[in-house]
């Protein structure tokens, strides 16, 4: 009657899943740093949950992220690769959301 | 009473359950984008809105029984009344305005069973409800489900952290989790509006049907498709700031890194099992994976009194709304005159939350004025001995 096997594939899949594309995602932020392009993406609003951060403090992160694209020891072309290699990194996690998409419409798959 | 003017009652019911539904659930997509500033509160719970609205299209493959066998309905089982579905929607939404009204994330899904089981165990009888079912469908999956989604959003985060870690004085790029994070809590929004619109749509058909209004075994219809759509897309745009403010705050300080591998985890998880023909809560998968994120940060432990608090909401929704699809159902087996009580009664207990509601009024405007709900997760800054070794790593 309890189908256990199902609680397994279950969280099987959904591990699978979160992993892929949360270590894709990762990468290619990582990959778009080393490029020298650090994202600095400012909180849209300030909730409780979040430090408020002051012009000031913005600031210091933008420096950061320009200091951190100047001090870069990657050559030309390896700065390249790394950003050709975070945006397929963005593209495949685009791909893997489409693909959720298309589980949750029966119409497509059936 | 005629039959027909029940029909009509429990479909305006069930319109009511769906908005409660949206209205419960916001928090579940959007409460980390707002809590990490991914988006602004308003144009969050509009995208939720449009998403619950858009899903509940996308599907419309509604099981063909509306309590997925809970109860033994249809051919050589129990004939389920009109009055029955009317009771039993009448627990479900007292019971999920009280949580609301607490401010605990409680499983709609489970409320709608509850209601469904005790109406049904009144109304026509312990043979009535396959407890079989109930424990395989909706408690095991409901001890089992957040605790999964918690190890598999604790990985996550840790995968999140480790990927992205840089030697401390150089930018992480971090704060670009924010922008996946619009995605990833879509993703969830328009699952959500997938799984629990039909649940209404299921209820309605199933009533239209016992009502004889319907031919058996027939899908929804177009206008109850489109009515459900709406009640939860205005449900999900109404409401959730008390939950938001639970799980976006109360719970835990989220950061994006965070938040994206938590959202991730929760839309994975929800496709995974709606995938596999397996009823989970949204509501108790997102909040398990909000912990298990948070647990994936440095520095980070249980505040159990809020877990504990959270836990008994999910314990208590399917007996507490059973109970009062019980206390309904007895009414309505009274005939015409328990119908008018059952409504009076109820609308008399979902006036008093209102005003009860209205005393402590929270909105977007004043939602991060209010701080009485612990956290479950307490993130200890990062030491700066930590960041002191770190900094002699060197990262691609």
């Amino acid at each position: 009657m309890i189908d256990w096997a199902a609680f397994v594939v279950v969280a099987g899949a959904s591990l699978l899943g979160s992993v892929v594309v949360v270590s894709l995602y990762s990468l290619g932020l990582r990959l778009l740093t080393s490029a020298g392009r650090a994202l600095v993406v400012d909180p849209q609003s300030f909730t409780g949950a979040i430090t408020i951060l002051t012009p000031k403090r913005a600031a210091k992160e933008a420096k950061r992220a320009r200091k951190t694209a100047s001090a870069n020891p990657l050559t030309v072309v390896q700065k390249r690769l790394a950003l050709v290699g975070a945006y397929s990194c963005f593209v495949l996690c685009v791909g893997a959301a489409l693909y959720g998409v298309y589980l949750i419409v029966p119409a497509l798959h059936r | 009473m005629d039959f027909t003017l029940i029909v009509v009652l429990v479909i305006a019911l069930a319109l009511v359950f769906d908005f409660t539904n949206g209205f419960h659930d916001t928090a579940n997509a959007m409460a980390t984008p707002i809590a990490t500033g991914a988006m602004r509160p308003k144009v969050a719970v509009g995208l939720a809105a449009v998403l619950n609205l858009v899903g509940a299209f996308l599907s419309t493959e509604v099981a063909k029984t509306v309590s997925g066998g809970i109860i033994r309905e249809g051919d050589g089982g129990v004939q389920i009344t009109p009055e029955i579905i009317f009771a039993g929607l009448i627990g479900a939404i007292v019971w999920n305005l009280i949580t609301w009204l607490r401010g605990l994330p409680s499983s709609s899904s489970h409320a709608l069973f509850g209601g469904l089981i005790g109406a049904a165990i009144i109304g026509i009888g312990f043979h009535s409800v396959d407890y079989n079912v109930v424990l395989a469908k909706v408690i095991l999956p409901a001890l089992i489900a957040p605790l999964t989604v918690g190890v598999v959003a604790f990985i996550a985060t840790r995968l999140a952290y480790f990927i992205t870690r840089r030697d401390t004085g150089r930018a992480d790029g971090r704060g670009g989790f924010r922008y996946a994070q619009i995605f990833s809590s879509s993703l969830v929004a328009l699952s959500h509006g997938t799984n629990d619109a039909q649940k209404t749509m299921g209820v309605i058909t199933l009533t239209l049907i016992a009502g004889g209004v319907q031919s058996v075994g027939s899908g929804p219809q177009l206008w109850v498709i489109v009515v459900c759509a709406l009640a939860i897309a205005i449900g999900t745009y109404t409401g959730g700031w008390r939950i938001i403010r639970t799980m976006g705050r109360g719970l835990t300080d989220v950061k994006p890194a965070q938040g994206f591998a938590a959202e991730t985890s929760t839309a994975a998880t929800i496709l995974a099992s709606s995938q596999l023909g397996f009823a989970l809560s949204t509501t108790q998968v997102a909040s398990g994976s909000v912990i298990g994120s948070g647990l994936g940060r440095r520095g980070a432990t249980v505040r159990w009194g809020m877990a504990g608090q959270i836990a008994l909401g999910w314990v208590l929704t399917l007996p507490a709304s059973a109970i009062m699809g019980a206390f309904a159902a007895g009414f309505a087996l009274l005939g015409p005159v328990g119908i008018v009580i059952d409504l009076l009664l109820g609308s008399l207990v979902v006036a008093l939350l209102f005003r009860r509601a209205q005393r402590s009024r929270i909105s977007h405007d004043n939602l991060h004025d209010i701080d009485d709900a612990g956290r479950v997760v307490k993130i200890r800054k990062t030491p700066r001995k930590i960041a002191r070794r770190d900094r002699k790593r060197v990262a691609l």
